[in-house]
């Protein structure tokens, strides 16, 4: 056994439980809503989407009850600490636009309630329990988990063939990627003995100090790990959707219900960054190997390929789907930039991005629910006059993204380009910029569309109750209003006044290397 | 009382923003309402703005009415405001121009009455924050904001190719400002290693040791910012289509105050923060600008579209500007400055006039023209002072300027000076020129049959500017003497550097021999 800190007179069960409360309180909710469809009675969709509400809820209040405990659990398989409560807070407000998103369109679609919710809080205690792994087989146990639950949402619409492709093609993919984590986490071990990343991390340390391979296995220790952890990365950066290895993610985005879209973007997204961030600053710093180069070249391509594909794009998913993937590039330059600036950066803009991306995607399940406007560009032409207030946030969020200031997505950027310079990764950060200046084109365009369309707006008449107010006529659901109302006002927030988040990060960060 | 005074700038940065929450709840078919009160509001904005100039000391080149908050202290950025006698008079500029042209639009913007008025409102915070920021980020949030209202302003109420113009004007000046980030965040990360802090205090990144070869670079990415929006020579390819398609209160504004933004830029980030290279690359950037004033002038003369050509006057007379600033003598730049003050208004005037012949002819192409005078002698009376004034007239504000670049500049640089000066020649054939088939020779058009002259708002729009020209053509001292104090600080701050760099090229020129 490790020398675990032990925690005031607590056993080893109490102390593991008290690790994983978080991820229990969302699987005990998620078997709940489950439960209901065995009652006709409960079955109602209402009652599954309050149920995960309440749930979600529930596990944020524990994780803030949790928030200064700094907990091993399992044999230090499991780790609950500051760096810990961020990303939960984080993934369950992913989680929680997701549920939110998704009652209208459930109630569209016709499709089996419970099932669904279940499987997103599912999906969600995945993500935190890939969070907080800190052993290379938990690692692969709860990306398997997640992506489970993710194969599944995404072929959800039944008989929708562009579903059922997008599920199987993220499937097979997705397998692949599984394939070359776990091949990675077995060379890692044979080279280390370890599966533990702190174990992992100490052995490394010994050999670089060490300074000879000799006298601690040779060379072949060196090649071993090397190709163990660049299978580890193409493994992760599937789920990171970064260049290469990016094919499925416009597919899946595309096909998938567009809640789901969301909860691909934005929760699995942050889930694989974090724990690329926790196994990097553990394990890839090492003088092993230059790792640094290869993520500037996944960088530069995911950014430059990303923000071409977005450009030539004319499906908004699609290209939502695109620019996340350049999103992943300018996130990368945060942990490029490394150090305790660049990683409380690269936090800084993971939580900036679920907001401004969420609140995206929000305004897409609106116009798709009202059934007016279908997911082409084209169709959104002159609705910055029909629904004032929703086309300004969609303008605001796309603001973000391209990072203009008073917006988050401008503080996020600022903060990864100067950590990035501050470590001497000039030219990677000057790509990035004339990425942005690039980026800014289809962004705009969006907003050309809404605002300035060629001729007077041309899209169908609403129902004919002359409503002036933004608001389509009364049909819009409280839950998307919330999600967009409260991804406008943090995006805002992070834009304007970011020291309060930027503590967070910087706290966060600060307890990744506490070990 | 007290209280107003000395948070003055946050008053006047924010107070149209509290205009906006006041016109929100209008209902939007009023639009009555709408414009009169945005204009009143914006009236009241230039009265607080006048405080400024009143209790402005003059003869000390010191930051005044300076604020400062902690604001980001993770990267050292703070709530910084502070002017000095240059940004007091664009401030100033600034507000009376948004008055003028929400008053001027009362008959040009006919749709989406309260989007208009509220972006006009927004864009004025930006334009106020940019030119009082002291903090390297605050400036920036505020300088790449501000594009956001103006392309809205451009693509929605624009003519023709508006949205073509709106994008080009926004992608060209993002990219500019993006590589200027870079050059602010490379500055911003040496000054952290050379002090262990994390500061955006313009005042203390004046402090940071850079070496020449890195100083040329930066320099260069901070001068691509700056230029595009200038714009200087090569660069101004998006001002001729912004300008002519914007509407009237747009153009106003472009050409009034954002144009403007540039030339503080070098003065206030560029060349302190970079002085020698900016001593190296003077030379350089003069040519540049002396090409800008041929070039402008002469495409000009050329123009069918009469906002074209005052677009590309434009062109030239900052040129000008540019001349002076980096001949780098006192006097030079006292004139740069007055001459920032004077391009705003007498360009913004000549807007104002196209504006009106459209509103009234539809149609900007100086062939449909002719004749007006006899229809409308206020309006022929007022151009033509407009017109003289930007041509640089004696007696106008427009000869002071250049009269004071032209004699600071023709010490170090007197062939350029001298080729740079002809531009004033060509000023006056193309807007003489275009004066003469605008508003003399025979009635072609039948449209100016029965032109309308003036009416009431429309001189209250136009007499502000007019006071003007005379008040700096007549007695520009009030202007200078609160100008001067600031420049000849700026320029013994950045002389020492001069002397360095003189070393420096002797030394090299010793090694070389």
């Amino acid at each position: 056994m490790h020398n675990m800190p032990l925690i005031y007179g607590m056993n080893f069960l109490e102390k593991s439980m008290l690790s994983i409360i978080p991820e229990t309180v969302i699987i005990i909710f998620a078997f709940m809503v489950l439960f209901l469809a065995f009652f006709e009675k409960l079955a109602k969709r209402k009652n599954s989407y309050y149920l995960s509400l309440i749930g979600i809820g529930f596990s944020i209040l524990y994780v803030l009850m949790l928030s200064d405990r700094n907990i091993y659990g399992f044999y230090g398989s499991v780790v609950f600490n500051g760096f810990e409560v961020f990303l939960f807070i984080a993934i369950l407000f992913s989680g929680m636009f997701t549920v939110l998103m998704s009652k209208d369109y459930m109630e569209n679609s016709g499709m089996p309630a419970p099932e669904y919710y279940s499987l997103i809080l599912f999906g969600l205690s995945a993500m935190m329990f890939l969070v907080s792994s800190n052993n290379l087989i938990m690692v692969f146990l709860s990306i398997e988990f997640m992506s489970i639950c993710a194969y599944i949402l995404t072929g959800y619409i039944k008989g929708d063939t562009r579903s059922t492709e997008a599920a199987l093609k993220y499937f097979i993919l997705g397998a692949f990627a599984s394939a070359f984590l776990l091949f990675g986490a077995v060379f890692i071990y044979a080279a280390t003995g370890h599966l533990n990343l702190y174990a992992i991390h100490s052995f490394l340390e010994n050999i670089s100090y060490a300074g000879s391979n000799k006298a601690v296995g040779g060379i072949g220790i060196k090649i071993y790990i090397s190709a163990g952890l660049v299978m580890f990365l193409v493994g992760l950066a599937f789920k990171m959707s970064l260049f290469p290895f990016h094919s499925w993610t416009p597919d899946a985005y595309d096909g998938a219900p567009t809640p789901i879209t969301n909860f691909m973007a934005t929760g699995i997204k942050l889930a694989a960054f974090a724990i690329f961030l926790r196994i990097y600053s553990l394990i890839y710093n090492f003088n092993i190997m230059n790792f640094n180069d290869i993520l500037w070249l996944l960088a530069v391509f995911s950014m430059t390929f990303g923000n071409i594909a977005a450009l030539l794009s004319s499906n908004i998913k699609r290209l939502l789907a695109y620019s996340s993937i350049a999103q992943a590039g300018y996130i990368l330059i945060g942990i490029i930039g490394g150090g305790f600036y660049g990683y409380s950066g690269t936090l800084f803009y993971l939580l900036a991005y679920i907001f401004m991306t969420a609140g995206a995607f929000a305004v897409v399940v609106i116009f798709e629910n009202s059934d007016i406007i279908s997911l082409d560009i084209k169709r959104y032409a002159g609705i910055g006059y029909k629904y004032p207030f929703i086309a300004a946030a969609m303008s605001f969020f796309l603001l973000s993204f391209a990072g203009i200031p008073l917006t988050s997505g401008f503080m996020g950027k600022f903060y990864v380009f100067s950590s990035a310079v501050k470590s001497g990764y000039n030219w990677l950060v000057l790509i990035a910029l004339l990425n942005s200046a690039f980026a800014a084109f289809y962004y705009i365009k969006i907003i050309v569309k809404m605002y300035m369309p060629d001729k007077e707006p041309a899209s169908p008449p609403l129902n004919s109750s002359g409503d002036n107010l933004g608001i389509i006529s009364g049909a819009i659901d409280d839950g998307l209003m919330l999600t967009i109302i409260i991804c406008l006002i943090l995006t805002l927030l992070m834009g304007v006044f970011p020291q309060i988040f930027i503590n967070f990060a910087n706290n966060s960060a600060d307890l990744l290397w506490r070990i | 009382m007290d209280f107003f005074i000395k948070h003055l700038l946050s008053v006047l940065i924010f107070f149209p923003v509290v205009s906006i929450f006041l016109l929100l709840p209008v209902n939007k078919k009023n639009e009555w309402l709408l414009r009169n009160l945005s204009t009143f509001l914006s009236l009241v904005e230039f009265i607080f703005s006048l405080y400024l100039f009143i209790y402005f000391r003059p003869n000390t080149y010191k930051f005044q009415f300076v604020e400062k908050f902690n604001w980001i202290p993770s990267f050292g950025a703070s709530y910084f405001l502070g002017i000095d006698g240059v940004s007091l008079f664009l401030i100033l500029l600034t507000t009376l121009l948004t008055f003028v042209s929400l008053l001027s639009s009362y008959r040009y913007i006919k749709t989406h009455v309260k989007e208009f008025v509220i972006l006009m409102l927004l864009l004025e915070t930006f334009m106020l924050g940019t030119f009082a920021a002291l903090d390297v980020l605050l400036f920036y949030l505020f300088w790449e904001f501000m594009l956001i209202p103006m392309y809205f302003i451009i693509g929605m109420w624009g003519t023709g190719n508006r949205v073509y113009s709106a994008v080009k004007f926004v992608l060209y000046t993002l990219s500019g400002s993006l590589i200027m980030l870079f050059g602010l965040i490379y500055i911003f990360i040496m000054h952290y290693d050379q002090t262990g802090n994390f500061t955006f205090n313009i005042l203390r990144l004046y402090n940071t040791h850079i070496s020449d070869g890195l100083q040329l670079i930066l320099f260069i990415a901070l001068f691509l910012g700056f230029a595009i929006k200038i714009p200087l020579f090569p660069f101004h390819t998006w001002l001729p289509d912004a300008h002519t398609e914007a509407p009237t209160a747009g153009s106003v504004i472009l050409a009034g105050v954002l144009l403007k933004f540039g030339v503080y830029g070098f003065f206030r980030f560029a060349i302190p923060l970079l002085p020698r290279a900016a001593f190296a690359l003077a030379p350089f950037v003069i040519v540049l600008s002396v090409i800008g004033i041929l070039y402008g002038a002469f495409v000009s003369i050329v123009q069918k579209d009469l906002k074209r050509l005052v677009a590309f006057s434009s062109v030239s007379h900052m040129g000008f500007i540019m001349l002076g600033l980096f001949a780098m003598s006192a006097i030079s730049i006292d004139g740069s400055v007055i001459q920032l003050l004077n391009h705003g208004i007498a360009t913004g005037a000549l807007f104002l006039f196209v504006g009106m012949l459209y509103e009234r002819m539809h149609t900007r192409q100086i062939k449909d023209f002719g004749g007006i005078a006899k229809k409308a002698p206020i309006f022929t009376a007022f151009f033509m002072i407009s017109v003289l004034a930007s041509v640089g007239l004696p007696g106008l504000n427009g000869f002071i300027g250049e009269f004071l670049i032209l004699v600071g500049a023709f010490r170090s640089y007197p062939v350029l000076t001298i080729i740079g000066a002809s531009g004033i020649i060509f000023a006056a054939v193309y807007l003489l020129w275009m004066f003469q088939r605008v508003m003399f020779q025979d009635v072609t058009n039948p449209a100016a049959e029965n032109f309308e002259d003036m009416n009431l708002r429309e001189i209250i729009t136009i007499l502000p500017l007019i006071i003007l020209m005379f008040l700096i053509g007549f007695y520009p001292m009030p202007f200078l003497e609160r100008i001067d104090p600031t420049v000849l600080h700026f320029l013994s701050a950045i002389n020492h550097h001069k002397a360095v760099y003189n070393l420096i090229k002797l030394k090299t020129g010793l090694s070389n021999a």
